[in-house]
């Protein structure tokens, strides 16, 4: 059948929300980000370059660059190991396997915001479940002011991420491991291969497209994390778990509009620029396909 | 039989164990919900000394509840029938005719996929159309922001529903709205219901849209229900810890009933999109 006769207004309600409200935004932002737009004064002024120069001037946006990109790469890196260990664990003929696959699962149909809440009660420096489990096995070394303590706040923010999203990449590693036929597996352990081999030579090529899924998911997410880093620290001790998103929180809700939406332009080219090459991967896997 | 120098009790001890570390959280907050002012700040895992049930009592007396649970019943369920129609209709011409024009559409909702929302801008733009803090507002916005993911899922979907049914059924006279709705539709369900449940988990658990778009407290979702609530209880742990399970309470029995699908639905859709 003729391409061209399949309706292009099919399109348009999609293309004119998605217009409208997200590439519009976006568009607008770029002039906002160049004034003075404060929510006290009576008019927004065009100011150039000033928000950026000021911003590159802030050592906190330095810290929300820095703390933006660890926290994205621990996340992806973490989530996606501790996800994959799930997924092979659960993937053996376990009796409570689904029960355990459920639970697992869990953490991610409950809000960010309630999930840190939970977890302020549970880093309690002096009852926190955390600190008294390392208490009582004498471990007093381990106890800590797990998220008032700026040498390790960032690494609980990033912990209890994972806590929350590993069940995700599990099941999308699981589905990945479907696929894999299972006289493969078996072909290559009658040749004498041991489990790491397989996995290495027969699991994990065929993993690729899960893997890509994961990766992709995890690192847009985590760039732009908020909820839980809000909850947790707001963005404290001092500014060592600033991220984009509570920076951009704080200067909203001091009136800096323009300001804030310079920092969110520049969270948009970092994210841009991360993106586009697994954009790119992306791609090249539509192609084999 | 396949040899192994493991013992699968062994794996199933550690799964377990595992386990444990996401169920004990909730257990946390579950026991001390009963729990007077004092022993709740506490935070511990013991029983409860003597179960104060009064918690849940002050919980259901507040209005706001139940509200919040109807704004983000309403939110999830208007944004889900939005997200999968405009995201199919759009992803099929996408898939079926190509061109330039739709080549580039379906470019600019990858890139959607991938950068984040301009949010004050767009509390701007809510403003300008006069919808600032409506609920249409706030379903065109979370429309935006889904549409991306569900275009790509689709696309990638539709490419395995074979173009001669659309032959055919064009042959036998029927129109291109019916044959959307009665061939390609039915066909790509599956991953339709994939869309309602990333749809409805995203719109459902989201502070960040309605915490920056929704101003007047009657509009707002649970969530922001909790993060209030939580602002004004600080003080009495017992009460916030049972609001918490309230609110988490419908969503865990979904996921129960839906956990076959919602796992399913992930996993078919994940790996072939």
């Amino acid at each position: 059948m003729e391409r061209s006769k399949y309706p292009l207004y099919f399109s348009f309600p999609a293309v004119i929300v998605f217009l409208l409200f997200f590439i519009t935004p976006t568009i607008i932002g770029i002039y906002y980000s160049f004034t003075d737009w404060n929510i006290n004064a009576d008019a927004i002024k065009f100011i150039g370059l000033e928000n950026y120069k000021e911003l590159f001037n802030e050592p906190r946006l330095k810290q929300a660059f820095i703390n933006t990109l660890i926290f994205a790469a621990a996340v992806t890196l973490l989530q996606n190991a501790v996800g994959l260990a799930l997924a092979l664990l659960l993937n053996e003929k376990l009796k409570l396997r689904n029960l355990l696959r459920m639970i697992f699962f869990m953490p991610y149909v409950i809000a960010p915001l309630v999930i840190g809440y939970i977890f302020r009660a549970i880093y309690h420096p002096e009852h926190g479940i955390v600190n008294q489990f390392f208490g009582l096995l004498g471990m007093d070394f381990m106890v800590q002011d797990w998220l008032n303590d700026p040498r390790f706040a960032l690494f609980t923010v990033i912990m209890t991420d994972i806590w929350r999203v590993a069940g995700f990449s599990m099941v999308v590693y699981l589905a990945g491991l479907q696929f894999i036929p299972k006289d493969l597996t078996e072909s290559a352990s009658i040749d004498g291969a041991n489990y790491w081999t397989r996995f290495k030579h027969v699991v994990f090529p065929l993993l690729a497209p899960a893997f890509t899924v994961n990766v992709l998911l995890a690192m847009i997410g985590s760039m732009k994390v908020f909820e839980i880093v809000m909850v947790l620290t707001e963005g404290g001790p001092g500014y060592t778990t600033e991220v984009f998103y509570t920076y951009i929180r704080n200067t909203f809700s001091s009136g800096e509009m323009g300001y804030a939406t310079a920092i969110n332009m520049l969270l948009f080219v970092l994210v841009t620029l991360v993106g586009i090459p697994v954009l790119l991967a992306m791609k090249k896997r539509e192609v084999e396909m | 039989m396949r040899s192994r120098k493991y013992s699968p009790l062994l794996l199933e001890l550690l799964a377990i164990c595992l386990a444990l570390l996401i169920l004990i959280p909730f257990f946390m907050i579950f026991i001390n919900s009963f729990k007077d002012i004092r022993e709740s700040a506490l935070f511990g895992l013991s029983l409860p000394s003597n179960w104060v049930f009064s918690n849940y009592e002050e919980v259901f007396n507040q209005d706001n509840l139940l509200r919040g649970f109807k704004n983000s019943f309403l939110l999830s369920a208007l944004v889900v029938v939005s997200v999968n129609f405009f995201a199919s209709m759009a992803a099929f011409v996408i898939q079926r005719r190509g061109g330039k024009f739709l080549q580039g559409v379906y470019l600019a909702f990858i890139m959607g996929l991938i950068v984040p929302v301009s949010i004050i801008p767009t509390i701007r733009l809510m403003d300008l159309l006069h919808i600032k803090g409506s609920y249409l507002s706030i379903i065109m916005y979370y429309t935006a922001v889904l549409l991306p993911f569900a275009v790509f899922l689709l696309v990638g979907f539709i490419k395995s529903v074979p173009r001669e049914l659309d032959e055919a059924a064009i042959l036998e006279g029927c129109g291109y709205f019916r044959l959307y709705f009665k061939i390609i539709l039915p066909l790509i369900s599956t991953v339709l219901v994939t869309v309602s449940i990333v749809v409805i988990v995203s719109v459902w658990n989201d502070f960040f849209g309605p915490f920056y778009l929704v101003t007047d407290s009657t509009k707002w979702t649970i969530v922001l229900q909790v993060f209030n609530f939580v602002t004004l209880y600080s003080t009495n742990w017992g009460v916030v810890f049972a609001f918490m399970i309230v609110v988490i309470t419908p969503v865990l029995i979904i996921y129960l009933f839906l956990q076959r699908y919602i796992i399913d639905g992930l996993t078919a859709g994940s790996v072939k999109g």
